[in-house]
């Protein structure tokens, strides 16, 4: 099998590259402000300490873990006829690793401390000090397993995409653990960590298929629609288990009386819950699982990349409505008591998006997407063409040849 | 650039950043272990009177924002409050009880706040304070999220006031709270928020050594009628409630 990588010189690359680095300008710009004048402006307070660059960096860091398992796929498990999307799932899952860990950086209050303090003073108790250990180490299993894939060296690669696999289960569940190891009603949970995997798989399968499709028609190669119906099969069951744990997870916080408000306050109050039933279990789930399981959808491919786009909007919703109801609803200081009076906001906080935010985050977008552009300008990264294997009569059981 | 020169670069790059963090660990490792905590063999802890409390008295926490410089801007969301003063209402049978109770940090026996501190910024000292190193703090408001008591805050602005020079001024980027006036402590002075309520003749608020069986504290605290407040949660608060 051939890769090469594409020429890069139509208009429209252009067009978008220059985007991309606008918006990228924008990001820093808009971080700049930020440092220059305090995080107060990106709307975040003392109520609501995190906010958009959280739910952008959980996300981020998902997409990440999600395609990874992509690329497992061919280096894990053999199946040859993935082999031509191996190298732009691992780009793929460095990039958006990267993604994450700008988002993360740029909302912190210190930056200038970011890259010495936490290895220095590293805390083991620390969600926040572990994480940071995974997301290097992905990224330098990586940028291994690239350089595998790159020169073909075959032991390597399947000593490394294991390797990688395991890691990136580690990675959201470290991500998982950040806030399901937390003192808050809507945080705590030993689910959500499992949950978080589940969901990081759903969005970078989706992921993945929107981007091989998009490139493969795009620079006119020949991919098999059978490799992406398959994929939207895989797709159709990690959506099924995202489901699940939604289902256990709010299920017991609406059985267990004491969680009880919390589960009301989660599930119906607020801009929250509109994301949650509409944007997430709606569109992001139910829909796009409907599309897969029907028979003639499920076989088309651009129906598949349809229910991806809507998987990935969904997840989208799904980091926000885990996110951030956490932080608005509050603890409980005085269980069974009301504060009625108070030199703060007690009780359920508010919260909007800022434009800043905003800025921010599609400055993060815009960096990795301009690398992804220059990769795919410079790299060898896409395949001449993907082809199911003939000599075998199933896409499936072709998985057991190396 | 071709693929190996890139691969090379990216690879040496974080492998050196990496290492020369680590390197760097190993240069500060005496600095690691917060050599500033003296041993005093002491344990602090506070009492906070509610029956003493008097409506509407804000001395402890004017005292408060001037000893320590602590911010406020007139807007509730970014205002920075080491103690305040909140209204509680319960339901007892058919009657309404209201209460006014003083929230600052608990200085926990098991912080969770210092448990999240992705850089130990935060720690708890021998003599049981729990503070904050405001020059390795990196502003992640993680534990801002873990204490359950609400009592970090964030300073998201830059404090343009200074009124107490011998104190630090705020700047913008790091968590606080409450250090109990460690500082003050340390020079064997009570802090200012208990000096204020002296003053003013209420002398609801007290500080002292709970390991000491002699101290008022102590003496008060094993007649078991105080509360602290979520005590269910096992961070062990430090500061305990009469009247709550
Ligand atoms: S009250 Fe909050 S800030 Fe204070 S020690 Fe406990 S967890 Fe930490
Ligand atoms: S905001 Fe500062 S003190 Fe709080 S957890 Fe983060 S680094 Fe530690």
């Amino acid at each position: 099998m051939k890769f090469d990588s594409i020429k890069g010189d139509s208009a429209q690359y252009r067009m978008l590259m220059i985007v991309f680095a606008a918006m990228a300008v924008a990001g820093v710009g808009s971080t700049w402000w930020a440092i220059e004048k305090g995080l107060w402006v990106t709307g975040m307070y003392n109520r609501v300490p995190w906010g958009l660059q959280i739910v952008m960096a959980v996300y981020y860091i998902g997409l990440s873990a999600g395609s990874l398992v992509i690329s497992g796929l061919y280096g894990v498990f053999g199946k040859q006829e993935y082999k031509p999307f191996a190298r732009i799932a691992v780009y793929v899952a460095t990039l958006f690793l990267i993604a994450g860990l700008l988002s993360i950086l740029t909302d912190q209050g210190r930056m200038d401390r970011v890259f010495v303090e936490p290895f220095v003073y590293f805390n083991l108790q620390s969600m926040f000090s572990i994480n940071p250990i995974l997301y290097i180490g992905h990224i330098l299993i990586c940028i291994v397993y690239l350089w595998a894939l790159f020169y073909e060296k075959k032991t390597l690669t399947k000593v490394i995409a294991t390797l990688a696999f395991g890691w990136a289960f580690c990675v959201h569940t470290g991500t998982g653990a950040i806030f399901g190891f937390g003192a808050r009603v809507l945080y705590e949970s030993p689910l959500l960590p499992a949950a978080f995997v589940a969901a990081a798989m759903a969005s970078g399968t989706a992921l993945m298929i929107v981007l091989i499709v998009g490139l493969f028609r795009f620079t006119k190669r020949h991919l098999d629609d059978e490799l992406i119906v398959w994929l939207g099969r895989f797709l159709a069951i990690c959506v099924i288990v995202v489901l699940y744990f939604l289902f256990v997870e709010n299920a017991y916080r609406a059985y267990v009386v004491e969680l009880r408000p919390a589960a009301i306050y989660y599930l119906f109050g607020g801009f929250h819950s509109v994301l949650f039933w509409i944007g997430l279990i709606l569109v992001g789930l139910v829909t796009p699982l409907l599309i897969l399981f029907r028979k003639t959808t499920g076989q088309s491919v651009p129906w598949i990349v349809f229910a991806s786009c809507l998987v990935i909007f969904g997840i989208l919703c799904e980091r926000y409505v885990i996110v951030l109801p956490g932080l608005t609803h509050g603890s409980e200081i005085f269980p069974g008591m009301h504060i009625t009076q108070s030199v703060v906001e007690e009780g359920i906080a508010s919260y909007d998006i800022s434009y800043v935010e905003v800025l921010q985050a599609l400055g993060v977008f815009g960096v990795v997407a301009f690398m992804f552009g220059w990769g795919l300008k410079y790299l060898k990264l896409l395949p001449s063409e993907a082809r199911v294997l003939h000599s075998s009569s199933t896409s499936d059981s072709a998985g057991n040849k190396t | 650039m071709d693929r190996r020169d890139f691969l090379k670069t990216a690879g040496g790059t974080l492998l050196a950043g990496t290492s020369c963090a680590y390197a760097f660990r190993f240069l500060t490792s005496a600095g690691w272990a917060s050599a500033d905590i003296p041993s005093s063999g002491k344990k602090w802890g506070m009492i906070v009177d509610l029956t003493k409390c008097r409506e509407g008295c804000t001395a402890c926490m004017d005292a408060c924002r001037h000893e320590n410089n602590v911010a406020h801007f007139g807007d509730e969301r970014w205002d920075i409050h080491w103690i305040k003063k909140v209204k509680v209402e319960s339901q007892v049978g058919h009657k309404t009880m209201e209460k006014n109770v003083m929230l600052l940090c608990n200085h926990c026996d098991n912080p969770p706040c210092a448990q999240v501190c992705p850089v130990q910024a935060t720690y708890k000292r021998d003599d049981g304070i729990v503070i904050i190193d405001h020059h390795r703090c990196i502003g992640c408001r993680y534990c801002m999220i873990a204490c359950p008591y609400n009592a970090r805050q964030f300073n998201f602005r830059d404090n343009e006031e200074w009124p107490n020079k011998d104190r630090p001024k705020r700047s913008h980027g790091v968590a606080e709270s409450c250090t109990l006036c460690a500082h003050r402590l340390d020079v064997s002075r009570m802090p200012a928020c208990v000096e204020a309520c002296e003053q003013v003749g209420a002398g609801a608020l007290l500080v002292g050594d709970i390991n000491d069986p002699d101290s008022n504290i102590s003496k008060i605290v094993t007649t078991g009628a105080v509360k602290r407040i979520r005590e269910d949660l096992g961070t062990e608060p430090k500061v305990y409630y009469i009247g709550l």
